[in-house]
Order: structure tokens, then C-alpha cells, then sequence
């Protein structure tokens, strides 16, 4: 119940904070790290906003403890900022995949992951794989034209 | 919503997190992938004056597959059993299937197998997995180790065999025959929901053409995932014309007694299935080289 | 008005400026905002849908670690106003409601009391601590339920649940009637829905006590219109609040009404003397945030033998939950004034019962109109059906073609410049109408049940002042604008209306570029602040393009006009007829050939700071111009909608198999934007008519309270939506735009409607109530069979 200090590794960072054992990693990332590129939309695991990677693998933050990653390596969507607009973030804007927003760093997060995996995805994979973040602006169509679109780059 | 406060334990051993169940009781709860227990903790539905956090005991992530079985650790994550390598496909198709159709990605790759039985949602894929193979299933605490058949593991919704002091680690599945067909059939409103009814068979058949071994289970249809052992034991010898899957199907849905909620009423529950189990059971005489 | 081809960046995908930021996550949204020492706000809520308050006990709550207040409804009675919604208007009850309430509480989720404290983890903790005495009332959930004898009062102050009764008769229905070869009648029935904006509500409020002034940061569509109100309920002067909006991650509509939890959160702020924070969490953002929708409407139809309109009248009930944020007539109202859309009809009756329940209150959301269309269309599928027509050939007799208009609808609307005809035609020939009967009839042989959807929809965009006077309606629609060219000849814009997601910060630099004649990466737009943006009625509707779009449009060919009159003076020109501004660069035709001249407006703008006497005589120095523009009293744009469905009649489901869009918004800003808006709208439709739906229990607990149980359509559920553009523009408005970005709701709502009833007509029966979830249709799949 009492604080506890932790290590957070995010993003190639080290970080030190004190925080309670149930402070939400999406909490922790937007309020001790201050790295509020990462969304909350639900706290209960549905819309994906707040989809971060850990050791590389697409997770949902409202779904963890800070506490628990200590050890592992969380990249927030600040993290592909280094390198400039990565090929999906730049598809997404020249196929116009969002409006708001408030979606989208989740999902490229997600789809950084996936089409690593996935190298040649069918629409309908693409789509499935989509149905786990939740757009109410774009009716998803667009979104899907850019990860094909930056699959496709990524082949080349 | 944020949670309750709680104590956070990571254990490095199974021996640590017995003892943390011994000392804490039904104050303490096992956190493994999380996906199910966080919402609940965050709407304050549940709330734990200790979690104990599995995720760091990586001798619970295994899949071992022999001819005869495959075993696999409680901590393995839905992401592994879908697809990863070595595929689980070769020996047990349906579990990959049944894998591939929980939640979405990022629920995949932290879900577990352990928390997905222990959990026991009674419409979910793996309980159900469970219940139609009859899985062993490694029961441990610090009182020792002991084994229990899935089909007496499900008591009732949410409610398992397990014991307060007890961690699940491990289940071992059958293997399917070399001509063994395999179905599995759902109804969701949308891709990733828990299914209002899921319906699984395998069914192998004697050089004669008959059934020599049928295995059938529902899930969503009552408290727990549901085995209909009498339907699979008078089957046998039967052989499966056209009509035999929606015989059988219909005798199904005259056992179940399904309840309704916001999404399904009982009588729609029923007719699901009728028609998702004839599904299933097509496409398993289908793997097992029925033609028609 | 300019001629639609001859425009120089209107019309042009120019790619997103918005973009660079909310990719890397370095957009700035209202929980993102960083406001030192601000404390956290936690709301009590009731648990019950209908009790008195007896007593609220909040001792333990305030000794709990890191509270700072604890606050309830008599504690906001002192610090501000109730909210009196009492337009003048026949029919609609005054409503009047508190800030919290004191009294009694009217729904699940309401108000009883706010928790502050050091942050949102410790404000949930003590709040639980909150005690409250309820007696509780018995709840009323249904629309029938609210208006039987004997009722439960929502609210006390009324003589009953009805809080608004409206009806009309225009022509001669009833004689109609009379002489009728048939009268058709059809039912149709929404579900109560919600927005579910991905971000959900929140709102940050600073109070500077030594200028006694209030910032409020806020996720809005209407940052003025909100100022107004909030300084209005506050007890302050307007210009003591400032009301500023972030990014903001989606509204439709649910981002408009200054709410309770907003208005509490800023008195508190003032009260306490330090800055205050609420962020909703998603839970309180379904159940109380705002509702939408719960319509049941019958239309009975008079008609000759081959399927002409003789007559109509329509019924609507509204459920508008428990308290008036908005007046409860207004939504139902414009349902009943744009029915007839498309077709040629003027005895044509209406009436509207709006009641109170023991549910959230109602509020406008993306197409609070959205059952129109469905209604309509569905209504002439229903003619089509019982006469044995092809329900395409039944809307040829009847739609308005371009020879009948304009055209005075019966409810005293006037539709100019729509081209409903057009795009049936060009619907049905994109989806191959006409194939598919004989598809659908070889499928059944095949056991395949298939149905195609057809919905033209006219599409009420931009309400302009006279529409509202002439409804009985206090307001304005009316935009206002400056645009102002600095010394260096940057151009800086502003509009009053916000972007949740449109990206007006793109397609208005656009709007100010093509006035103008600048390249529109020369054009910042500035919008959210009222402190910077002239006032404006703000984002609602779909009156974005045509409002804003329209009024920097106007206010940047005032800019342009100013400049070459000021590069006349300077050419020794005594008319600017010669002159025109492209990329920035003054060009004077010679000989029948455009040349450039060597000025340029950022010459020109340093001449009008710091050269004025140079400037030709009578002109201000200085180069801004604002305008101000009221639309006409209503801007229509159309579209046709056909979708094709396959329907499982064993498990109920329904697949989308082809969803097609024939559309006609007249002037396009911004090709891409618009489609991605029909995209989005589309998206929803199928929401509301597939999968959305509140769902309460007998005793008013909401039993779909998390995102597991509302369903929102997902990357699965959604279709290729191919779109068929043809635009016309109208004569009326500024570039001939016609706005648009609600349509979609409409014409999904009835597309997939109408065609999941073509698809069980094989089966004799009708699908009435939305959403059409797998279980009422299979269901009545199953009872058509048995009906034989």
C-alpha cells in the first residue's frame, strides 16, 4: 500500500520512481514519466488506446501494474520518435488514417509489432488483427489501406 | 476507475508463492496475464489485499509435445499456443484454433492458459479446450502436487476445484489420431467477444466407417463449459449419414439449460446450438476424410 | 459565387498538418495538459435510478488521506445557477435543474457529491467513504411506462412525464386518406445509444485569484457558446472566464452542453483557491456522460395503386432519459421537419411525445435526426412490399428531380441545388441493382439469403438564424471570422468553431489560401481559445465546412480585396479589375496574359503596418479583416446509399457484402477529409442499426456498462465503403459548399436497415426494432418459417 521504488525502463531510458504497487503502467508512463502519448480510453482492456510494447510485444498499460515491468523494456509511441516518421506512421498520414487521434498511438504501436510477424497480411488478417483497437472516427478503412501500405513498403 | 490498494508480491519460485497463499488466504490473489483480473480490480468489482505475481516463474512457460500428449506450463502465454514455434498445430490443431480466437493481440500476448482455466469463464476457449479433451490438470501447493480431470475441475461459474492455497501449473491435452477431426464453431456479436456459444467436437472413425471415438462439449451454455459425455459414449458405433450432425446437434440442445443475458436470450442460446454443433461436427467428419 | 473549377487549392488532398503531432503522440489532449499543484475531482454517483436523498454523511470521506473537500448539491446551490431551459417554444415544458442535485436523484450514474483530492487514486478511495441515505423511488424505464396514468414524476416541477408535445398538419392528410388506394403503415424503433468518443470527458479549471479570473480547459466543440453559460452559471462576468480547448479525441455531439461535472469542477476551483482536474473514466463516460436515439416512430402512408405518395403522417415517442441539457423537443423536431426529404409530398401530419425517464438525459449526437432517413425509406420499401413494386421504381415516381426544384417541402423547408435523383442512379448502378434480383433468387435456391438497402437521405447541414427564429429557437447560426496578415506576410486565421478530429486546421488554411490567393502552408488557422477566436456558435451539426469554411472564405476575399487595392494604389491602377493574388504574388493581366508583378503580399502587409501613408486614402492602416456570416436558414446536402447483406437465418447474423455511397456535398474543401468523415459516419450507422445498444433492467440499472457490453463496431464490422462522388455546388453559399459529415449516419442507418428487410422478406416478416441483433433476427426468421 505504501510507495515503492521502482526502475522503469522505457524507450532505452532508465527512470526511477516512487509510486503504490497499484499504479496502472498507463498512470505511471503519463504522470511519472510524463510520456502522455499514450492514451486511456477504457481501463478495462477493450479499446486499445493505451497499447504499449513490452520486450517488443503489443500489451495493453491500463492491464498492468508499474510495478510488475521493472526488468522489461516498455516502448511508449515516443520511443519510434527517434528515427523520425517510422514507414506506418507515414502511411497513416498520407493515406489520411486519423482524424483525432486519440487512437492512433495505440494502433501503430500494435501494427510495429504485428507486421514484424506478419510480413504479407491479407486484408481480412489485417482487419482481425485491427479489431483489437477501437477508431470512432475513421470507420478503420483508411487505417487499413496504410498498414497494407506500409506492409507492401516494407517488402521492397 | 483505479484500484483498491493492494500489496504486491513477485515471487522468483513456486515454493515462495505457496507460502504467500498460505499466509494470506483468500486475501491474496494469483496475478498472471492479468487480462481478466485488472478490469475486475479496476472497476473495484474485486479488490486484494495481496497480489501475487507469476509472471517471473518462467519454468511455468513450456509447451512439450510428445506423440501421445501435449503438455503445457500454466504460464504460457495464448500468443505462444497460436502460433509461435514449435507449433502446436502437429499435434493438436483445435488448441491453436481455440488460441487464435481469444481477444485480440495484446490480450493474447499476455493471457495465459494458467489464469484462462483458473479463471473458468464459462463461455471461454480454453476451458472449454479443456473440457472437451478431458485435460490432466497439475494442481500444487505447499501440501504437494495432485492431478485433476478438467471434466471435474469447472464447478460453476468462475468457481474451480482449486483450492485457496493452490496454484495451477500445468495441463496435458491428448493428442488428436492421425485421422481424427477436430470442429470448433462459435457465435460472437463481434471478432474478439466472448462467444455466446462455442461448440467443440473430435471425431475419429473405425475402418468401417464408424464412429470409434466422439468427443463433444459446448461452452456458454450453463455455469461451466459442458462435456456431453452421454451423447459421446452412445454415439459410438454410429455411423455419420447426412443427417447425423443435426441429430446429434439436436439432441445437445435439448440438454442444455442456457440462461439469458443483454445479448442472448436462453431460447436463442439453444438454437445456437443446435446449428453451431451440426457446424462443428461437419467440419470434423470433414478432417477426418468423410466427404459430403 | 466562384465557379467549382476554377478553384485554386479548394478541392485538394493536401496532406494533414494535425498529423505530425498526434503520430508521435505529441498532440495535446485536455488530460495531457500539465497544470502544477492542480488537485483531482471524483464524483459521487447514485447508484440508484430513481430516490430521494435522505442525508449525505461525509465525514469519513474528508478525513481520508489526501482529501481536500468533499462537496455536495447544497454547496453548488450557493456558488452557482441552476440551468434554466425554457425556450419559448409551444408544447416544450420549462425544465429546470440544479447543479447537483439536492433532492432527489433520476437516474443510475446521477450526481450526488464530489470528492477532491492529491490525486484521482485517492479521490476513488474516499469517495467510496461517501455515505448516502437514499429512499429509493420507483424507477421508470420505458416511454409507455412514463406516460401511463398514475406515472412517477422524473421531475416534481412537472405536471407529468411529458415534457414536450408537439404536432402539425400541413395540406390534407386526412383526405388523403379517404380517397387512398392503400394505406401502407410501418414501424421503426432505435435503441438508446451513446457517442463513446475515445477520449471521454474532463475538463481542467484555474482560478486566478488575484485577477479574479477563471481559465477552463476544455475538450469543446462550442468553446463561446460554453464561455457564455459557464460565466452565466458562475456568477461571473463573461470576460472573467476564458474557455480554452486542447486537441480534442472525438465529440459527435457529446462534447457540447456545459455539463454538471464541468461547471462543479470550476466553482470548486474559484471556491478552493487551486486549480481542479476531472478526467471521466470510461464507466461514467456510457452511463452518464449523455444519450442518444431511443426513437419509436409509425408512419402510415397514403398511396395509389402504383405506389405514389398521397399522403403521410408520422408518429415519433422520444425517451429523453431524466434531465433537459438540451430542449427535448429539438432533436425529434427536426426529424419531423425533413421526413419527406426527397420526395414529392405535401399533405403531410406529424406528431411528437417526448418523455422523461429514470435514464442519462439526451443530447444531440452525429445525426441527432439519424432515424429520418431509415423512417422514410423504410416507409417506401414498405409501399414497395405491400404493392408488389420494385422499391427503386416506387422512389423514381416520387423523388424530386432537378426540375421540381426549388422545392417547398410541407413543413415550409426549402430544397435547392440537391440532386437526390442523381444519386439513386448512380447508387444502384454502382452496386448493379439491377443483376440483382436474379442473384438473390438463384441464392435462395442455394439456401443463401440475400437482401439489398436503399437510402437517400437530404441531409440538413448548416442552420443559419432565420431557421431558428422562424422554429421559435433562441440562436444563432452564425459564424464568425478575422484573418490577418502579418508584417512578414504570414497569414494567421481564425474561425469560432474547434476541431475534434475534422481537421479544420488543415481544410480551413485551405478555405483562407483560396480567398486569399496564398499557398496554403503560408496559413496558420487558430482555433479552441476564446480568448483568440472571434465568438462563434462553434462545431455541431455538419455546419463546419459551410459555417467556418464558408466565413474564412468570405473574410480572406475581403483580406484579398484590401491587397490589391493597396497594389493598385501602388501600380498608380485606379481598379483593381487587372489584378489578382496567386501564391502570394501579385499578377496584373497585360494583353490578355496573367504576368507577375514584383509585389507581393508580405510587401504589401509591410506598407499597411509601418508605411500607412502610403496606404490609398480613407484605408485603415494595418491589414485584418473580420466577418461575420449567417448561412442561409438551411443548407442541404444529399447522397444515396445501397449496401447488400447476406443474412444467416440459423444464427441471425448479418454480413455486409458491398456498401455503396453516391454523394453530393457540393464544394469539397478537402477530398480526403470528406471521405474520411463518410467513412466514420458510415461506420456508425452500422453501429446503431447492427450493434449498439443501453440496455436497462425493470428497476433502471444499466446492464451494459463497460465496452464489453456496448459494442462499437470494430475493424471487422465495418465494410469497404466505396463512395461515388458528384458534387454540385450551392448557389447560396460562400464557394458553393454544402457541409456534410452526419449523412452517413443516416443513410446507414437505413441502407442496412432496408436491406436485412429485403433479406427477410422471403420470410414474411419485418425486422423494426434497431439494433438487429442475431437474436431478433433469428428469431423472427424462425416465426416466419412457422407462420409458413
Amino acid at each position: 500500500m505504501a510507495k515503492v521504488a521502482i526502475t522503469l525502463q522505457v524507450n532505452g531510458e532508465s527512470h526511477e520512481v516512487l509510486l503504490e504497487p497499484r499504479k496502472l503502467l498507463s498512470d505511471a508512463l503519463r504522470e511519472e514519466l510524463r510520456l502522455t502519448g499514450t492514451h486511456v480510453g477504457c481501463e478495462h482492456g477493450v479499446c486499445g488506446a493505451c497499447t504499449v510494447l513490452l520486450d517488443g510485444r503489443p500489451v495493453r498499460s491500463c492491464l498492468l501494474f508499474a510495478v510488475q515491468v521493472e526488468g522489461q523494456e516498455v516502448t511508449t509511441i515516443e520511443g519510434l520518435r527517434r528515427n523520425g516518421l517510422t514507414p506506418l506512421q507515414r502511411a497513416l498520414h498520407e493515406e489520411h488514417g486519423l482524424q483525432c487521434g486519440f487512437c492512433t498511438p495505440g494502433i501503430v504501436l500494435t501494427f510495429e509489432a504485428w507486421l514484424r510477424d506478419h510480413p504479407e497480411p491479407s486484408e481480412a488478417e489485417i482487419r482481425n488483427a485491427l479489431s483489437g483497437n477501437l477508431c470512432r472516427c475513421t470507420g478503420y478503412q483508411n487505417i487499413v489501406r496504410a498498414i497494407a501500405k506500409a506492409a507492401a513498403e516494407g517488402r521492397t | 476507475m483505479k484500484p483498491a490498494p493492494f500489496d504486491y508480491h513477485r515471487v522468483r519460485s513456486l515454493e515462495e508463492a505457496f507460502a504467500l497463499l498460505d499466509q494470506y488466504g483468500d486475501e491474496a490473489r494469483l496475478l498472471a496475464g492479468g487480462q481478466s483480473l485488472v478490469p475486475m480490480l479496476n472497476l473495484r468489482i474485486g479488490r486484494f489485499g495481496h497480489l501475487v505475481d507469476l509472471n517471473w516463474l518462467q519454468n511455468l512457460a513450456f509447451v512439450e509435445e510428445t506423440d501421445a500428449r501435449i503438455t503445457i506450463g500454466a504460464l504460457t502465454r495464448h500468443a505462444r499456443l497460436e502460433s509461435a514455434p514449435p507449433p502446436v498445430h502437429k499435434g493438436c490443431p483445435i488448441l491453436a484454433a481455440a488460441a487464435h480466437n481469444i481477444g485480440h493481440v495484446a490480450i493474447r500476448e499476455r493471457g495465459t492458459l494458467g489464469g484462462s482455466l483458473a479463471l473458468a469463464d464459462p463461455a471461454a476457449e480454453l476451458p472449454l479446450m479443456a473440457t472437451l479433451l478431458n485435460a490432466e490438470l497439475e494442481l500444487a501447493s505447499s501440501s504437494g502436487t495432485r492431478t485433476v480431470r478438467a471434466r471435474e475441475f469447472f464447478i460453476t461459474v468462475l468457481t474451480t476445484a482449486l483450492e485457496p492455497n493452490e496454484v495451477l501449473t500445468r495441463a496435458s491435452f491428448p493428442a488428436l489420431g492421425p485421422r481424427e477431426g477436430w470442429g470448433l464453431r462459435w457465435l460472437s456479436r463481434r471478432i474478439g467477444d466472448f462467444a455466446l456459444v462455442n461448440a467443440a467436437a473430435t471425431v475419429s472413425l473405425d475402418t468401417d466407417g464408424r464412429i470409434e471415438r466422439l468427443r463433444l462439449a459446448l461452452g456458454g451454455t450453463g455455469p461451466t463449459p459442458e462435456a456431453l459425455a452421454d451423447l459421446e459414449a452412445g454415439q459410438r458405433g454410429a455411423v455419420p449419414d447426412r443427417d447425423w450432425p443435426d441429430a446429434v446437434a439436436a439432441g445437445a440442445a435439448e440438454r442444455v439449460e442456457p440462461h439469458s443475458d443483454p445479448h442472448a436470450s436462453a431460447a436463442y442460446r439453444r438454437d445456437l446450438v443446435r446449428v453451431l454443433l451440426a457446424r462443428a461436427l461437419r467440419d470434423a467428419l470433414g478432417r477426418a476424410g468423410v466427404e459430403g | 459565387m466562384t465557379e467549382a473549377s476554377s478553384f485554386q487549392v479548394l478541392g485538394r488532398p493536401l496532406p494533414r498538418r494535425e498529423d505530425y503531432r498526434l503520430l508521435t503522440g505529441s498532440g495535446c489532449y485536455l488530460d495531457d495538459l500539465e497544470i502544477p499543484g492542480a488537485l483531482h475531482a471524483c464524483f459521487v454517483r447514485s447508484p440508484h435510478a430513481h430516490a430521494r436523498i435522505r442525508a449525505i454523511v461525509t465525514e469519513a470521506a474528508r478525513e481520508a488521506p489526501g482529501v481536500v473537500a468533499v462537496v455536495t448539491g447544497r454547496d453548488l446551490a450557493e456558488w452557482t445557477m441552476p440551468l434554466r431551459m425554457a425556450p419559448p417554444i409551444e408544447g416544450l415544458q420549462p425544465t429546470e435543474t440544479a447543479t447537483l442535485p439536492q433532492d432527489k436523484v433520476r437516474f443510475q450514474g446521477d450526481l450526488v457529491a464530489c470528492v477532491v483530492a492529491r490525486d484521482r487514486y485517492f479521490a476513488e478511495d474516499a469517495a467510496e467513504l461517501v455515505e448516502v441515505d437514499y429512499e429509493e423511488l420507483p424507477a421508470v424505464t420505458s416511454i409507455d411506462a412514463a406516460l401511463a396514468a398514475g406515472a412517477a414524476l422524473v421531475d416534481e416541477a412537472l405536471p407529468s412525464n411529458l415534457v414536450a408535445h408537439q404536432h402539425a398538419v400541413h395540406g390534407d392528410p386526412q383526405a388523403r386518406f379517404e380517397r387512398a388506394h392503400r394505406v401502407v403503415e410501418a414501424r421503426f424503433a432505435q435503441a438508446r445509444q451513446t457517442h463513446v468518443p475515445i477520449e471521454t470527458r474532463g475538463c481542467a479549471a484555474v482560478w486566478d485569484e488575484g485577477r479574479q479570473h477563471l481559465t477552463f480547459h476544455v475538450g469543446t466543440q462550442v468553446p463561446h457558446p460554453l464561455r457564455t453559460q459557464l460565466a452565466a452559471r458562475l456568477k461571473l462576468k463573461e470576460s472573467q472566464v476564458s474557455v480554452i480547448s486542447p486537441d480534442v479525441g472525438g465529440g459527435f455531439g457529446q462534447k457540447i452542453a456545459l455539463y454538471r461535472e464541468e461547471l462543479t469542477v470550476a466553482a470548486l476551483a474559484r471556491q478552493l483557491k487551486r486549480p481542479i482536474r476531472w478526467r471521466e473514466d470510461r464507466m461514467e463516460n456510457l452511463i452518464a456522460a449523455s444519450h442518444a436515439r431511443e426513437d419509436v416512430v409509425r408512419t402510415r402512408t397514403a398511396v395509389t395503386a402504383e405506389g405514389t405518395l398521397l399522403g403521410l403522417e408520422l408518429e415519433i415517442r422520444e425517451d429523453f432519459g431524466a434531465y433537459c441539457f438540451f430542449p427535448a423537443n429539438y432533436l425529434a423536431r427536426v426529424v419531423a421537419m425533413i421526413l419527406t426529404g426527397p420526395y414529392r409530398i405535401q399533405d403531410y401530419a406529424y406528431d411528437i411525445k417526448v418523455a422523461l425517464t429514470n435514464k442519462c438525459g439526451a443530447g444531440p449526437m452525429r445525426a441527432p435526426m439519424a432515424i429520418t432517413s431509415w423512417v422514410m425509406e423504410g416507409t417506401m420499401d414498405a409501399i414497395a412490399r405491400a404493392l408488389g413494386l420494385d422499391p427503386a421504381e416506387v422512389r423514381r415516381r416520387n423523388m424530386l428531380k432537378s426540375a421540381d426544384l426549388p422545392y417547398e417541402m410541407p413543413t415550409g423547408e426549402r430544397l435547392e441545388d440537391v440532386t437526390p435523383a442523381e444519386t439513386l442512379e448512380a447508387a444502384l448502378q454502382a452496386i448493379g441493382y439491377d443483376g440483382f434480383r436474379s442473384r438473390q433468387t438463384e441464392a435462395r435456391q442455394s439456401g443463401r439469403h440475400l437482401g439489398i438497402g436503399i437510402c437517400t437521405v437530404v441531409e440538413s447541414t448548416t442552420y443559419g438564424s432565420a431557421f431558428y427564429k422562424a422554429a421559435g429557437i433562441p440562436g444563432s447560426g452564425h459564424e464568425s471570422a478575422w484573418v490577418r496578415i502579418e508584417p512578414s506576410g504570414a497569414v494567421n486565421a481564425s474561425a469560432g468553431t474547434m476541431s475534434t478530429g475534422q481537421g479544420y486546421e488543415t481544410a480551413f488554411a485551405q478555405a483562407v489560401a483560396e480567398g486569399l490567393g496564398v499557398d496554403p502552408a503560408e496559413v496558420t488557422i487558430q482555433l479552441g481559445s476564446t480568448d483568440i477566436s472571434p465568438y462563434g456558435m462553434g462545431n455541431r451539426g455538419s455546419r463546419g465546412a459551410t459555417a467556418a469554411g464558408g466565413v474564412l472564405y468570405l473574410a480572406a476575399c475581403a483580406a484579398r480585396d484590401k491587397a490589391l487595392a493597396i497594389a493598385a494604389h501602388r501600380l498608380g491602377l485606379n481598379s483593381t479589375e487587372s489584378l489578382r493574388l496567386r501564391a502570394g504574388v501579385v499578377e496584373r493581366e497585360i494583353g490578355g496574359e496573367w504576368e507577375a508583378s514584383d509585389l507581393t503580399l508580405a510587401g504589401l502587409a509591410r506598407v499597411a503596418y509601418l508605411d500607412p501613408l502610403s496606404l490609398p486614402e480613407g484605408m485603415e492602416p494595418g491589414f485584418e479583416v473580420h466577418r461575420a456570416y449567417d448561412p442561409p436558414p438551411m443548407t442541404y446536402s444529399n447522397a444515396t446509399h445501397v449496401c447488400e447483406v447476406e443474412l444467416d437465418p440459423e444464427t441471425g447474423l448479418v454480413q455486409i457484402l458491398r456498401y455503396v455511397v453516391a454523394e453530393d456535398c457540393g464544394t469539397v474543401l478537402h477530398p480526403q477529409l470528406v471521405e474520411g468523415q463518410q467513412h466514420g459516419a458510415v461506420a456508425m450507422g452500422i453501429g446503431g442499426a447492427l450493434y449498439e445498444g443501453l440496455v436497462f433492467d425493470a428497476q433502471g440499472q444499466i446492464l451494459t456498462a463497460t465496452l464489453g457490453d456496448y459494442l462499437v463496431p470494430t475493424a471487422c464490422e465495418v465494410p469497404v465503403i466505396e463512395i461515388v462522388p458528384m458534387h454540385t455546388p450551392n448557389r447560396r453559399t460562400p464557394a458553393g459548399i454544402k457541409g456534410m459529415a452526419e449523412g452517413g449516419v443516416m443513410g446507414a442507418l437505413g441502407a442496412v436497415g432496408n436491406a436485412v428487410n429485403d433479406a427477410l422478406a422471403a420470410f414474411a416478416v419485418t425486422a423494426e426494432r434497431q439494433p438487429f441483433t442475431p437474436d431478433l433476427i433469428r428469431g423472427l426468421a424462425r416465426q416466419g418459417r412457422q407462420d409458413g
